[in-house]
């Protein structure tokens, strides 16, 4: 695994936005044969609750953008002072132009503001966070906006329950500075490319296009949990098996690369897979439970890229953290560990995205193409 | 832990009403299924310090089986 240590990084501020539509999994008694005991059983065992899912509209540079500007608004950052905008998603609005342009412009950032896409999962926001830490570090940039995010339930058929209970939507903004502050922040890093097809979604990029015949595409398990073109997939026991190996000895290695022991450390923000593998690798790691939130899930749901700032954003506003351990694994598969000290961090938690009143419907955005391309 | 315990513990590991037995068949309880095979998982690492993986549990057929997995 690489490591890397950066000096003088402020993670100054985060925030998060959620979609307004919720699902609980109390709702979903039909899909456990109308059994309250299954539905007892499967809450019990995964963690299952609540889940937010992104409507047909909004896509997930909607939602950090909406983080993006709240965020700014709460701590009077001005948009000028934005020197690198770095956005980490999967499910882009787009297949071009990358949606880090797309949320600069929104913004308004300053044309001297670079904007980086980076497409990443389950390991996002700490490849991003340690991007943003070379470039403070190093100097190119002082002020730096972080967007991160991911449409994995607003993608899934919830009738596909091998998938569907797991995931939910949202994203989130952080802003980084340099700082006099010689903090340490360190980074653990590692990738198995080989494992590239245990977490996919086939169709739909270069490879395999949407077309005719793969939209036309409905497969069924033995189970009767269909998969459509617009949908991923993944191999339950090795990503399993993935996870609960790798993610312990990322967080230990990650401690023992920083200098800590579990004392120094207030918050364990684990990538909130399901509360079963998070509760095998608290275990396996030998890390205090009650730093090391399993609940997350339970409230809020998988939010692949943007699943550890859950974590961050659901602690207490009243009660200042220093030292953060982060753990990410997955889709990739990759995985990251970071030790950082988020002294003076603004905690923004949550926020409800709205959409506003005249945004445009998807027949309304196809019409403006086709009238693009007329030329009219 | 005893074996009777085990049968206790494996009740609420699989979180199955069913009276259990050493020779209870696995596919014949309707809960052995992917979850319950991660919980089994889990329970055998943090209470035997015996680590296994999914496919171990392909060729168990009873609960004697994993008790003689984890050393019982």
């Amino acid at each position: 695994m690489a490591v890397s240590t950066f000096r003088n990084v402020k993670i100054a501020g985060v925030k998060t936005s959620l979609p307004e539509h919720t699902i609980d999994i109390d709702e979903e008694l039909e899909f456990f044969g109308g059994s309250p005991k299954k539905l007892a059983r499967a809450k019990k065992m995964m963690g299952y609750g609540r889940r937010y899912v992104a409507d047909e509209n909004t896509t997930v540079t909607d939602l950090a953008v909406d983080a993006a500007r709240k965020l700014m608004a709460e701590m009077k950052i001005a948009v000028e002072s934005i020197e690198l905008l770095i956005f980490v998603n999967q499910k882009p609005d787009y297949p071009e132009p990358s949606d880090a342009c797309i949320a600069h412009g929104e913004l308004g950032l300053r044309t001297s503001c670079s904007a980086l896409h980076i497409n990443q999962g389950c390991t996002g926001y700490i490849q991003g966070l340690w991007t943003a830490h070379a470039m403070i570090s190093s100097g190119v940039a002082r002020n730096c906006l972080l967007l991160a995010g991911d449409l994995c339930a607003r993608t899934t058929d919830q009738r596909n329950r091998k998938v569907a209970p797991v995931f939910g939507d949202s994203a989130s903004a952080t802003f980084l500075q340099y700082t006099e502050d010689p903090r340490k922040a360190t980074f653990v890093m590692g990738t198995d490319g080989t494992g590239w097809d245990k977490i996919i979604h086939p169709v739909g990029g270069m490879r395999i296009p949407c077309d005719p015949r793969t939209t036309a595409l409905v497969v069924k398990d033995t189970a009767g949990n269909p998969w459509t073109h617009g949908q991923g997939m993944m191999k339950g026991e090795d990503v399993f098996n993935f996870s609960i190996n790798i993610a312990p000895a990322l967080i230990r290695q990650t401690l023992t690369e920083a200098g800590w022991e579990n004392d120094a450390v207030d918050l364990f923000a684990i990538h909130q897979a399901n509360r079963q593998i998070v509760e095998n690798i608290i275990d396996r790691a030998g890390i205090p439970q009650e730093k090391s939130p399993s609940d997350v899930f339970l409230k809020y749901a998988n939010h692949s890229t943007n699943s550890v700032v859950t974590v961050l954003c659901d602690q207490p506003k009243d009660v200042p953290l220093k030292n953060v351990l982060f753990c990410t694994f997955g889709v990739g598969l990759a995985w990251g560990g970071a030790a950082v000290d988020v002294s003076g961090m603004y905690q923004g938690g949550f926020t409800t995205y709205i959409p506003p009143k005249d945004k445009m419907t998807r027949d309304q955005q196809l019409e403006r193409w086709i009238k693009q391309f007329k030329g009219e | 832990m005893s074996r009777e315990e085990f049968l206790t513990e494996m009740q609420d590991v699989l979180q199955t009403e069913e009276e259990l037995s050493f020779a209870t068949v696995l596919k014949d309880l309707e809960e052995w299924d992917s979850l319950s095979v991660m919980a089994t998982m889990a329970f055998l690492d943090k209470t035997f310090g015996v680590r296994t993986t999914m496919s171990d549990y392909r060729d168990m057929k009873t609960i004697e089986d994993i008790a003689q997995k984890a050393g019982l």
